[in-house]
């Protein structure tokens, strides 16, 4: 179930959009991101600003991927028929994206050539472009037709990694709830009837998300050459085996192929992250050899994975688990033997013919409870660390004396700690009253993660938020020396110009590690 | 269960006043929890004075002693002689005048972590024999409590526990049954992003706010950090 964003979540997502498209597009975002989904008229309303302003940093909004539009049939009164209103909804999600885009690109320049590099990053600046968008920018002067077909081939190569797709419906239907019995037809195959009600987020996401067949598919457009050449059959892309009775006529998509709209998958990109901070973490705690295995296991089974959320991991046999190994420099010198002793340690469940899976939700949870205990340990020293981490494994309310027995910390000095914990929102507190002879009070702790883990991620907005801030000021603060030709800085001049970019690096590169710990606290 | 030494039959026993017996019988009645000095007066329902010098006279005896509470040292509590005091007076066994005995368990848990990282792959027990074949403590300690010390080193985090799978470098172990293994030593722990940087661990983070008295700007936290 997606939570509505935190405080400082708001503040962190309105200054992403104010530092990329200024202050009145971010005006616009933060009425929608404190508000809910909103018409047009009532984020006129409430902005104060005028219809055209509204409109235009609407549109660069949804550009950006940064807003979803969509339409809701409003009963009429008595005699009255319904009307339709258009609503728009702030995707929080996507704002934070924006700070790690830098990290997209990234693993694309792993894994694919300069030119999908290029390609991707248009896409990144401009939120989304049609194949046509796509060929005019590769063109840039050049009138042959070497520019399409490289292009066409680019995007191919990015949509085949699952690095690009579809963008959604511009503006699909909602339904009331109680209508939605069956699955819609633009619903993913991926989505599933969930325990708890969907949030308003959710269903419009679903609603416009395209089918799971045509979100990877390539149809180029052979009817708009410029040239004039037939280039023969429609070409189709990503493995999607053509059903005729289940897509649209050939004409309607093949007329269009050029002019679909494609933006970044982010999805691709969070499951990938995930799978690297479970690495990361298995590395950490316990060794290189731990990690090769957990990493051969999650590359062979990502593409198999529904969701980027999976909790338990494909099961996967010793041999395919061995032949991925092996693939990797670091996975060749280890033997069949040492593979099956790093899988056991990763804690991985053993199933018939000797296939195996792991449990990624534990790692998840393992990583993040080392995330905090960090704070713990350096906030508030290595008793209250042990004190911390019992009430985490224990995951019950457990009493003061047994604290101070078990954590092996004095008990004059455990209920000092407790106390400091508690204030700060690390515990949970109850007191229990017995009544008897004499009436004596016990004080219960306990670490409650479904208060204290959102608490963090809040948290780590303020601090990125605090970050960002940072930088701006002392860049502002050497602004003029940063615009100073080189050969005129020299001297004092010359120091403080490196240490200004120390800050930066400094600064930045804090910046990306506190990042990954807020995708690993959202969940990805 | 109080821990009670067996009283010698072959002694006679001792002779008291009317008051004497009244304060041993209650005293006594404690158990090994003692009664507080305090509550002594109130519970005997004997003048202060002749409570007093009855106390005195039994603890001249050896008919009863005095134990300082772990949680004030002031706090006196009387136990009958033969009972040994219970761990809510003193702290428990990892406990010596009052405090624990920090020095000890750091001692304890250092052989423990050696042993550990020797066996490479240990159970409580085996621990418990490599401590005991050492000779190094002059007292003997159970299983339980050498469980207690690795316990310890679990939260922290020098040693993980795990399950054993019966194979392997596990074949040791019973499948199913719990072993330690230390983490290596080589590698610094992983400082994490939060702790990383000032505001993870600023203890004014909750008046923090951009243009605020206590801001990011004029933070002095980021200052000192950024101070190379």
């Amino acid at each position: 179930m997606v939570s509505p964003p935190s405080q400082y979540g708001i503040k962190y997502a309105v200054h992403i959009v104010s530092s990329h498209f200024g202050d009145l597009v971010a005006k616009v975002c933060e009425c929608l991101l404190r508000r809910g989904a909103l018409t047009h008229q009532n984020i006129v309303r409430f902005t104060e600003m005028s219809a055209s302003q509204v409109k235009n940093c609407l549109l660069v909004l949804i550009q950006q991927n940064c807003v979803q539009a969509f339409s809701v049939e409003h009963p009429g009164g008595v005699g009255d028929a319904s009307r339709r209103s258009t609503e728009y909804m702030a995707l929080f999600d996507n704002i934070i994206h924006r700070m790690r885009l830098p990290k997209f690109v990234a693993v694309v320049s792993q894994e694919l050539d300069k030119e999908c590099v290029e390609l991707f990053q248009g896409l990144l600046q401009h939120g989304r472009l049609t194949l046509e968008k796509m060929i005019d920018r590769a063109k840039s002067g050049r009138e042959d037709c070497t520019a399409q077909d490289a292009t066409r081939e680019t995007l191919f190569k990015l949509v085949n990694a699952r690095f690009v797709e579809h963008c959604p419906d511009p503006e699909p239907h909602l339904s009331p709830p109680s209508e939605e019995g069956a699955p819609a037809r633009k619903r993913t195959k991926s989505s599933k009837v969930a325990a708890e009600p969907e949030t308003l987020e959710e269903r419009v996401l679903a609603a416009a998300a395209p089918m799971e067949a045509k979100r990877f598919l390539i149809m180029f457009d052979t009817a708009t050459e410029e040239d004039g050449q037939k280039m023969g059959d429609s070409f189709l892309g990503v493995g999607e085996k053509r059903k005729s009775d289940a897509l649209e006529s050939d004409k309607e998509l093949g007329s269009e192929g050029d002019r679909v709209l494609w933006r970044v998958n982010v999805q691709e990109f969070m499951h990938r992250f995930r799978h690297k901070a479970c690495v990361e973490n298995v590395r950490e705690r316990l060794d290189g050899g731990a990690a090769v295995a957990l990493s051969a296991m999650l590359e062979t089974s990502r593409s198999m994975e529904k969701k980027v959320k999976t909790d338990i991991s494909v099961p996967l046999s010793i041999n395919t688990i061995y032949e991925e190994v092996m693939k990797g420099e670091a996975g060749r010198a280890m033997t069949l033997d040492h593979l099956r002793a790093s899988l056991v340690m990763l804690g991985c469940e053993r199933g018939a013919d000797e296939s195996y899976k792991i449990d990624l939700k534990n790692i998840i949870e393992q990583a993040q409870n080392e995330e905090v205990e960090s704070v713990v340990l350096k906030k508030y020293g290595q008793n209250a660390y042990r004190i911390f981490r019992l009430l985490s494994k224990a995951n019950r309310l457990l009493e003061t004396d047994k604290i101070s027995d078990t954590a092996f910390v004095d008990k004059k000095e455990t209920p000092k700690i407790l106390f400091r914990l508690w204030k700060d929102q690390f515990l949970h507190m109850e007191k229990v009253v017995v009544t008897g002879p004499r009436q004596t009070q016990f004080l219960l702790w306990k670490v409650n993660k479904s208060t204290l883990w959102p608490h963090v991620l809040d948290e780590m907005y303020h601090a990125a938020l605090n970050l960002n801030l940072r930088v701006a000021y002392e860049l502002e603060k050497e602004n003029e020396l940063l615009n100073l030709p080189i050969e005129k800085r020299s001297g004092p001049l010359e120091k403080r110009y490196n240490r200004i970019r120390t800050v930066r690096l400094l600064l930045e590169s804090s910046l990306m590690k506190l990042d990954d710990a807020i995708m690993l606290f959202h969940n990805f | 269960m109080s821990k009670r030494k067996q009283p010698d039959s072959k002694v006679p026993a001792p002779s008291m006043t009317e008051q004497e017996k009244v304060l041993y019988n209650l005293i006594q009645s404690k158990q090994d929890l003692g009664i507080w000095s305090r509550d002594v007066n109130r519970e005997a329902r004997l003048p202060n004075k002749v409570v007093a010098k009855s106390l005195e006279s039994l603890l001249s005896r050896g008919l009863i002693k005095a134990v300082a509470h772990f949680q004030s040292k002031s706090r006196k509590h009387f136990l009958a002689s033969e009972f040994e005091p219970s761990p809510e007076i003193t702290g428990g066994k990892w406990y010596d005048q009052g405090s624990l005995d920090t020095e000890f368990v750091d001692f304890l848990k250092g052989q423990c972590l050696k042993h550990i990282r020797n066996l490479k792959i240990a159970t409580v027990d085996t621990v418990a024999d490599a401590v005991r074949r050492s000779r190094v403590l002059k007292v003997d300690y159970s299983s339980e409590d050498i469980g207690e010390i690795v316990g310890a080193l679990v939260l922290d985090n020098d040693v993980i526990e795990m399950r054993s799978n019966g194979l392997g470098e596990f074949a040791a172990v019973p499948a199913g049954g719990a072993c330690y293994k230390c983490r290596d030593a080589t590698k610094e722990p992983r400082v994490g992003a939060m702790a990383s940087i000032p505001c993870g661990v600023c203890p004014e983070v909750a008046r923090c706010t951009p243009g605020g008295v206590v801001s990011p700007a004029t933070c002095e936290y980021y200052s000192k950090w950024l101070d190379f």
